[in-house]
């Protein structure tokens, strides 16, 4: 099920990617109109694991990958809609595929806990994937930030020069992006940790380190920025760490460790 | 009916000479009606377009040769210039020829700086200006507006109008992708010449709020700060703190040795926190060390890298070209089309008349037959059996009319057109251009017939 989004994002990347060449305003239309499709494709999709779930679908490291995808895709879709600035999809399309690639190649192993339920759950689970999908376009912001820093520097004028928006707008849409996922993750992980002491869960357990040490990571980022001139280009490489660390508590982790998977 | 352009450009024609052809100084309305009313060629359509680059008349006429003469002949006497003097420089093209020079002209294919975006609003103006004066009709209004869609479309689908062509616009150009709005930045021009004096009122008129000029001399730099008007005069001493609060520098001193060193720019970046600075060294020896462009958040241009990034913006431009005329070719497709079915229209419309005269004529004949029926029946079988023969005309004449319009080679049609004017016995039919704005006409050789809504009509 999972891979026809996986599908339909592959698509628009190849669209975006058009676009980024031609920057033709019909190739534009086109891959806005197949993310909306793949992004409702995928609505869909965990509409009905949540109605047959019973719950909305986060329990476990596939599904919540989904989830992630899925937030993020509608994202972008809303700063692309409100910015009317394309040139980001076809970096954000390649994290929204490989994201997308875990659910769709691996499912979770059916656990039906009801501890696992509640509205304390849901709020850490959701917080921390909308925190994710903020810092992912964070990352990306960051990125291009970084190519384009890098052109005018070297004098090299070129694709994403012609491209991109300017320095400035690039370096505010990533301190907003930092500030609203480091507000979500600061809930998150506040909901996870009232959430295990009242389950009596440990909290001994890496994926709740390596989410503390991404809390730091942009906690010094936003301050940072204010107050010792830390914007531009280290906050594109903070952003970009940052979310290397998210990445890593995402995939490894989950796969790799006895953490736990949500 | 043929179109017609003659004109000069900057292709053909010195300064000196277009100086003199200028039609905008004239006044564009007394040129019209003046043109108009000579009725070039037998036309009555009349266009003026003139720039600083160029002075062009398009016409609408039906003897290209006669009207090719009287619009030079008019170029001459109407700017007082001696035809032999202009004539060699003027260029006379007709038809598809004439359309796609003005395609290719608002396409900015034509301009002096290929790509450059006033000409297509001055070919607007033109437009509008013939329409005003009504010397405009239906063959310059459709090649107009033809014109407008490939300038919309060259802009839209290819790169031929984007990146600045000229040092100041890249540095302005620059600046935006820096600093993103220019408005509320502030800009320290180091020297009180003309070259940062001229950069800095570009600046100026692109939003940056404050302008300082810094000069060794302090009343250079009021003088200049006047000039450039709401600028400001700081003494050399002052330098660190303009710099400090800086956005952009000009540096444009005539100082042998450079002023600024890398470690200067850095000692001036520590209180900056990470604010970027945009240093524009326009001096000539140069003013900035090279090496002071390796500070963090620093971007050093000086005035070879603004004239390299032109030239790279010229030749992306030059690479659109070819784009750019694959446009003019599909837009100019698409009016010879158009033109094509007008060559028929005089014998679409005569046909028309002529059977909507013979269905008046026996209307008129055979209407003692209702007269037999009482008077509210009557007026009721009147208008029905005026809609229904109108209907069965309109369908009878719909097939012949689609296929005339459709015939592509010219020479087919008029033998098409010469064979149904014998057959059907046509007269010549009421002028063209009545044919088509007449308001209240049943002869509409564009539309497909529509039926009519009316009293008395069932189902």
């Amino acid at each position: 099920m999972n891979l026809v989004p996986l599908a339909l994002y592959l698509v628009a990347f190849i669209a975006y990617g058009w676009h980024f060449a031609r920057r033709t305003p019909p190739a534009g239309r086109t891959a806005t109109t197949i993310l909306v499709a793949a992004a409702l494709a995928h609505t869909f999709i965990i509409g009905m694991q949540t109605m047959e779930a019973g719950q909305v679908p986060v329990g476990g490291a596939a599904s919540a990958s989904s989830m992630f995808a899925w937030l993020l895709a509608v994202a972008y879709l809303y700063t692309e809609v409100t910015t009317d600035e394309r040139s980001m999809g076809v970096f954000i399309l390649p994290l929204l595929i490989a994201l997308q690639a875990i659910p769709a190649l691996r499912s979770d192993p059916e656990v039906r806990s009801s501890v696992l339920r509640g509205w304390l759950f849901g709020l850490h689970v959701s917080s921390l994937l909308f925190a994710y999908a903020s810092f992912a376009l964070a990352c990306v912001i960051g990125i291009t930030y970084m190519l384009l820093f890098k052109e005018i520097k070297t004098k090299h004028l070129g694709v994403f020069y012609t491209r991109l928006p300017s320095l400035q707008v690039l370096d505010q849409m990533n301190q907003r992006a930092i500030v609203v996922g480091w507000v979500f993750l600061t809930i998150g992980l506040v909901a996870g940790v009232v959430f295990a002491v009242q389950a009596q869960m440990s909290l001994e357990d890496p994926k709740i380190f390596v989410a503390l040490v991404c809390w730091a990571v942009y906690s010094f980022e936003l301050f940072a920025a204010r107050r010792i001139g830390w914007a531009g280009r280290k906050a594109a490489y903070l952003s970009a760490l940052g979310f290397a660390i998210v990445l890593l508590n995402f995939v490894p982790i989950s796969y790799l460790t006895t953490s736990h998977k949500f | 009916m043929h179109l017609l352009l003659v004109g000069i450009s900057h292709r053909t024609a010195p300064v000196e000479l277009r100086e003199r052809v200028d039609f905008q100084a004239r006044g564009l309305e007394l040129t019209l009606r003046t043109l108009a009313s000579r009725r070039p060629g037998g036309g009555s359509e009349v266009a003026v377009l003139s720039t600083c680059n160029r002075a062009e008349l398009y016409a609408a006429c039906d003897d290209v040769a006669s009207a090719k003469a009287e619009l030079v002949a008019f170029v001459g006497s109407f700017h007082d210039v001696d035809i032999a003097t202009i004539e060699p420089h003027i260029y006379g093209v007709s038809d598809l020829e004439a359309a796609r020079h003005l395609f290719r002209v608002a396409a900015g294919l034509e301009s002096l700086v290929v790509g450059e975006p006033q000409i297509l609003g001055q070919v607007k103006e033109a437009h509008h200006a013939a329409r005003q004066a009504e010397t405009s009709g239906p063959l310059l209004n459709r090649l107009f507006h033809s014109c407008f869609a490939v300038g919309k479309r060259v802009r839209a689908e290819t790169g031929l109008g984007s990146g600045a062509v000229s040092v100041s616009y890249a540095a302005v150009a620059l600046a935006r992708k820096i600093f993103g709005n220019l408005e509320g930045r502030s800009v320290v021009v180091l020297g009180a010449g003309e070259m940062g004096k001229l950069t800095a009122q570009h600046m100026k008129s692109q939003g940056v709020r404050n302008v300082t000029i810094v000069s060794r001399t302090m009343a250079h730099a009021a003088r200049t700060a006047e000039a450039i008007g709401g600028a400001t005069a700081a003494r050399w001493d002052d330098l660190d703190s303009a710099l400090e609060a800086a956005d952009i520098v000009i540096a444009a001193t005539g100082a042998a040795t450079p002023i600024l060193t890398k470690a200067h720019i850095e000692a001036v970046m520590r209180p900056r926190r990470g604010r970027p600075l945009f240093i524009i060294d326009i001096a000539v020896p140069r003013d900035v060390e090279a090496a002071a462009g390796e500070v963090d958040q620093v971007f050093l241009y000086n005035i070879d890298d603004l004239q390299a990034s032109v030239r790279e913006n010229l030749a992306r431009r030059a690479s659109e070209v070819a784009r750019a005329e694959a446009i003019v070719d599909e837009e100019l497709e698409k009016f010879a089309t158009w033109l094509r079915s007008r060559g028929v229209i005089p014998t679409v419309v005569a046909l028309r008349q002529s059977f909507e005269a013979i269905r008046r004529a026996e209307l008129d004949r055979l209407d003692f037959k209702l007269s037999t029926l009482p008077p509210e029946a009557r007026d009721e079988a009147r208008t029905r059996v005026d809609e229904i023969t109108h209907l069965l005309i309109e369908k009878l004449l719909l097939t012949p009319t689609e296929q005339l319009k459709s015939i592509a080679d010219p020479e087919v049609a008029t033998a098409y057109a010469e064979a149904i004017a014998r057959v059907f016995n046509l007269a010549e039919p009421t002028t063209e251009k009545e044919a088509e704005t007449r308001p209240d006409n049943r002869v509409e050789p564009f539309s497909r017939a529509k039926s009519r809504p009316g009293p008395g009509r069932s189902r």
